[in-house]
């Protein structure tokens, strides 16, 4: 479930769970979260997170693999050149072997070095789309938050509007639009993507901005983009990091999806959902071409999910089983 | 909002993984269990026919504009006057009884046959022919202009049409053209509207004529019963054409019954059904050839020299050899071996890294640092494959290749983008003749174009103007002088380089052992005219 809606408009903002009662006691959480992170220190909890969840080590387990493998890609691939430009015709499409553990493409490129060299592009796309969609979604949903009225009107409802589109529907069409290229699909993506953190901040703002600390602010006479900045913006950081690591999984698997369909990157980068578009033709006769790409799509879902879900039992109260 | 979300990602990864597990799992000998639906529900009935397609059938209804996938099923419903058989260099007639040329060329008098009703149930007389040639001139879609040389068109009786020509042309080639060639009734057309045709609608002669068609769906043809030829022997009562656009689902349902004809398969599809007992594989040639055209008006290669370099950097043996698996073999210039012009004594580029640095040096470019883009039809794998092995030959000499693959018509508006700066510096595409002269390509391709339409590499040279114009002219009268015309034309075309020249290929066809029938004509390519096929 979702932490982190405040639902006060009514039918205004809708969500999967239909305005759950005991807003309250969610409006304390924020600063709580905080509080206990800076006062038992951060490496202590990372430790106790891990210790109380197995499967969310495991995510944690799999992301910080996926993250060495794309930083150590040069060293981990035995075919660098294949993650480039190298092509080798006359060893296409072999099995799986010691010198090929994923087998080869219809190149004859290592699909194994590709592989690695796609989690470089996966996890910088999962970043990129994460923080162009961050940066758009908070300002304009802390705006809409706290300043409230008319301008809260206005950037809800196009929100809504936005929201109202399939993600992948709407980030096909933009990539469509566009051009067919990696950067104009992350950008898709990111357009698609940016109303959930806006609908989130907004509600963490609209909770805050009641709260005798910004209050006091407001009297002693700052300014609002101080406070915004200052107050509302950096308490309600925890919910959205909460969110942003479980949508990573998605993002992925939403730009994969895209460069499958040939919006996205173009050949030869070794995109993982760009690997499966081009195996697919093969996998009656050549089966690994398929299944290593996806498989690592799938690991990098599951891994950022699980340690999307630690983050929240984490930092919601509620669910705590401490 | 989030768990609804990261459910989707689950479920779509989960599926990822089962698909994967599932291809390994039929990836040997499974394969004929078919796919979901089973192999039983083959067709029942004998006596349908089903032809697996990868795109859509029916692009243009209008038999004036056809101009795309439509003539793999228009040629079943519409006939022209003469068929023509490249292999034999002969021709056949179809409407027409018989036809004569003045010896000048510019008089041809076509002899109809008699009795031949329309699918509207109107019969075919010269004043249908006239009218129908008429109006696909004066719509000028499409291959329209193949008409260019008529001057005017004149009946002499019910049974004879009489064409008067401007200029020679070899009016018997045009005739028998695959498209822009078709006789229909054209009175359906002005009592229903100009848009009668485009709404989904037929008025042909062929042997089988629309029963239903759904957009996106199968196109359904039945047997015309008033076909002249009749429909004593066997014959299909029933055509279907299916789109299928993944190959795997392609070769699936052919190996279990459920397509007794496809188009174009992969050769790696290819390999693995020869062991099929049930499928037959044949190859012929084709007129088709693949062709990477320069842009001549931008830098750097508008430079005669950097054009030649780049001739001289594609891997020519490798990709016939692995990405075309001997399915097609080295251009020689433009003209597809097997059409007539074709010259097997012209120069061919090598692939000759050392002379395209000597080449690029003397342009100067000693060490590259230029970036290229090149497009591509997406879902090419051919020519996306191609591609790959190209930019790894020209990162070699320093040149960057930006490879995009667009879909067509995006590739296409790009090509033809007002200013130039807009447009691709390589653009890739397929060429086959509209009918089976070697005008088609030299006109097509690289006559100089106020307009862009098909001359991508923006080339113009007045001379190579002027000796294909003649050429076309001699066509129909002296075609000895044409040919040779048209051999020094190709000759300047390798020195000036405006396009890469890559490979005619063969056509790979797939059908079940018991369809029989089929004659591949590379005039009329992907037709299968099923009037002549049957299952054993």
């Amino acid at each position: 479930m979702t932490t982190t809606e405040v639902d006060d408009r009514g039918g205004g903002g809708r969500t999967d769970q239909g305005g759950r009662p005991g807003q309250g006691s969610r409006t304390d959480r924020p600063s709580e979260a905080q509080d206990q992170a800076t006062r038992r220190g951060s490496l202590f909890w990372v430790w106790h997170v891990l210790r109380q969840n197995p499967l969310t080590a495991l995510g944690a387990a799999m992301v910080l693999g996926l993250v060495l493998a794309a930083l150590l890609a040069p060293w981990l691939a035995p075919f660098p050149g294949d993650g480039g430009v190298d092509v080798h015709p006359k060893s296409q499409l072999l099995a799986p072997s010691l010198e090929h553990p994923f087998g080869t493409d219809e190149l004859g490129r290592d699909l194994f070095s590709r592989v690695v060299y796609g989690a470089r592009i996966s996890l910088f796309t999962g970043s990129l789309v994460i923080g162009l969609a961050l940066l758009i979604g908070i300002p304009l949903g802390a705006a809409a938050g706290y300043l409230g009225g008319f301008v809260d009107e206005v950037i809800m409802r196009f929100v809504d509007i936005v929201l109202s589109f399939p993600p992948l529907l709407l980030a096909t069409a933009l990539a469509a639009m566009l051009g067919s290229s990696l950067v104009n699909a992350m950008i898709a993506v990111a357009v698609a993507w940016w109303p959930w953190y806006a609908r989130i901040m907004r509600g963490q703002a609209v909770a805050l901005r009641e709260r005798g600390y910004v209050e006091a602010a407001r009297a002693g006479g700052v300014g609002t983009l101080r406070i915004l900045t200052r107050h509302i913006i950096a308490n309600s950081l925890p919910p959205l990091i909460v969110q942003a690591s479980m949508d990573f999984g998605s993002v992925i698997l939403t730009s994969a999806s895209l460069s499958f369909l040939g919006l996205g990157a173009q050949p030869p980068q070794p995109e993982w959902g760009l690997l499966i578009s081009t195996g697919r033709t093969f996998f009656l006769t050549n089966w690994w071409y398929v299944t290593f790409p996806g498989l690592a799509i799938l690991v990098t879902a599951v891994a950022f999910n699980l340690v999307g879900d630690g983050l929240r039992e984490y930092l919601d109260p509620r669910l705590r089983s401490v | 909002m989030s768990l609804h979300r990261r459910r989707l990602a689950v479920v779509l990864s989960l599926a990822l993984l089962v698909l994967s597990v599932a291809a390994a799992g039929c990836s040997q000998g499974a394969a004929n269990q078919g796919t979901g639906t089973g192999g039983n529900s083959a067709p029942s009935t004998p006596q349908i026919a089903f032809y697996g397609a990868t795109n859509d059938t029916m692009v243009f209804w209008d038999p004036s504009d056809s101009y795309s996938n439509e003539i793999i099923a228009m040629n079943n419903i519409y006939e022209r006057l003469l068929q023509y058989d490249p292999a034999t260099n002969q021709f056949t007639g179809v409407l027409a009884k018989e036809w004569q040329t003045s010896p000048d060329a510019l008089t041809w008098t076509f002899t109809l046959r008699e009795g031949v009703k329309f699918h509207s149930g109107n019969e075919m007389t010269a004043e249908a022919v006239k009218s129908s040639i008429e109006r696909t001139m004066k719509r000028g879609n499409g291959a329209a202009f193949i008409w260019e040389a008529v001057k005017s068109i004149e009946t002499d009786g019910k049974y004879k049409v009489i064409f008067h020509l401007s200029h020679p042309s070899p009016l018997d080639l045009v005739a028998a053209s695959g498209y822009a060639a078709f006789i229909f009734d054209p009175t359906v057309a002005q009592k229903n509207g100009e848009d009668w045709f485009s709404k989904g609608n037929e008025a042909g002669t062929g042997a089988y004529m629309l029963e239903s068609w759904q957009q996106g769906g199968d196109l359904v043809l039945k047997q015309f019963p008033d076909y002249w030829q009749g429909w004593s022997g066997k014959h299909f009562s029933k055509v279907v054409y299916k789109t299928v656009p993944e190959a795997a689902t392609k070769r699936q349902m052919l190996e279990a019954g459920q397509l007794d004809f496809v188009e174009m398969l992969p050769f790696e599809q290819v390999e693995a059904l020869k062991s099929s007992p049930n499928v037959t594989i044949t190859t012929t040639p084709s007129f088709q050839n693949l062709m990477a055209f320069f842009n001549t008006q931008k830098k750097p290669l508008d430079n005669v020299k950097v054009r030649q370099a780049l001739s001289y950097a594609f891997p020519y043996n490798v990709v016939v050899n692995d990405v075309m698996k001997n399915y097609a073999q080295q251009s020689r210039g433009p003209i597809p071996k097997g059409l007539w012009g074709h010259d097997d004594h012209l120069p061919q580029y090598t692939y000759d890294l050392d002379k395209a640095k000597q080449l690029l040096n003397d342009a100067g470019y000693p060490q590259g640092g230029f970036t290229l883009t090149m497009t591509y039809a997406s879902g090419d794998e051919n020519e996306r494959r191609m591609a790959e092995l190209y930019k790894a030959e020209l990162a070699k000499l320093g040149i960057t290749l930006e490879l995009k693959g667009m879909p067509w018509e995006a590739q296409w508006d790009q090509g033809k983008a007002t200013k130039p700066q807009d447009r691709q510096d390589i653009f890739v595409m397929y060429w086959w003749p509209d009918y089976a002269n070697p005008y088609s390509f030299l006109y097509s391709l690289f006559h100089t174009e106020d307009k862009v339409l098909f001359n991508l590499g923006y080339y113009s040279n007045p001379q190579y103007d002027q000796l294909i114009d003649k050429a076309n002219g001699l066509a129909a009268t002296d075609r000895q002088q044409a040919i040779q015309l048209y051999g020094q034309a190709q000759e300047l075309l390798l020195q000036d380089a405006p396009a890469l020249f890559m490979y005619d290929q063969e056509y790979v066809r797939a059908m079940r052992s018991n369809f029989k029938g089929y004659t591949d004509n590379p005039a009329y390519p992907n037709v299968v005219f099923f009037y002549n096929t049957y299952r054993e």
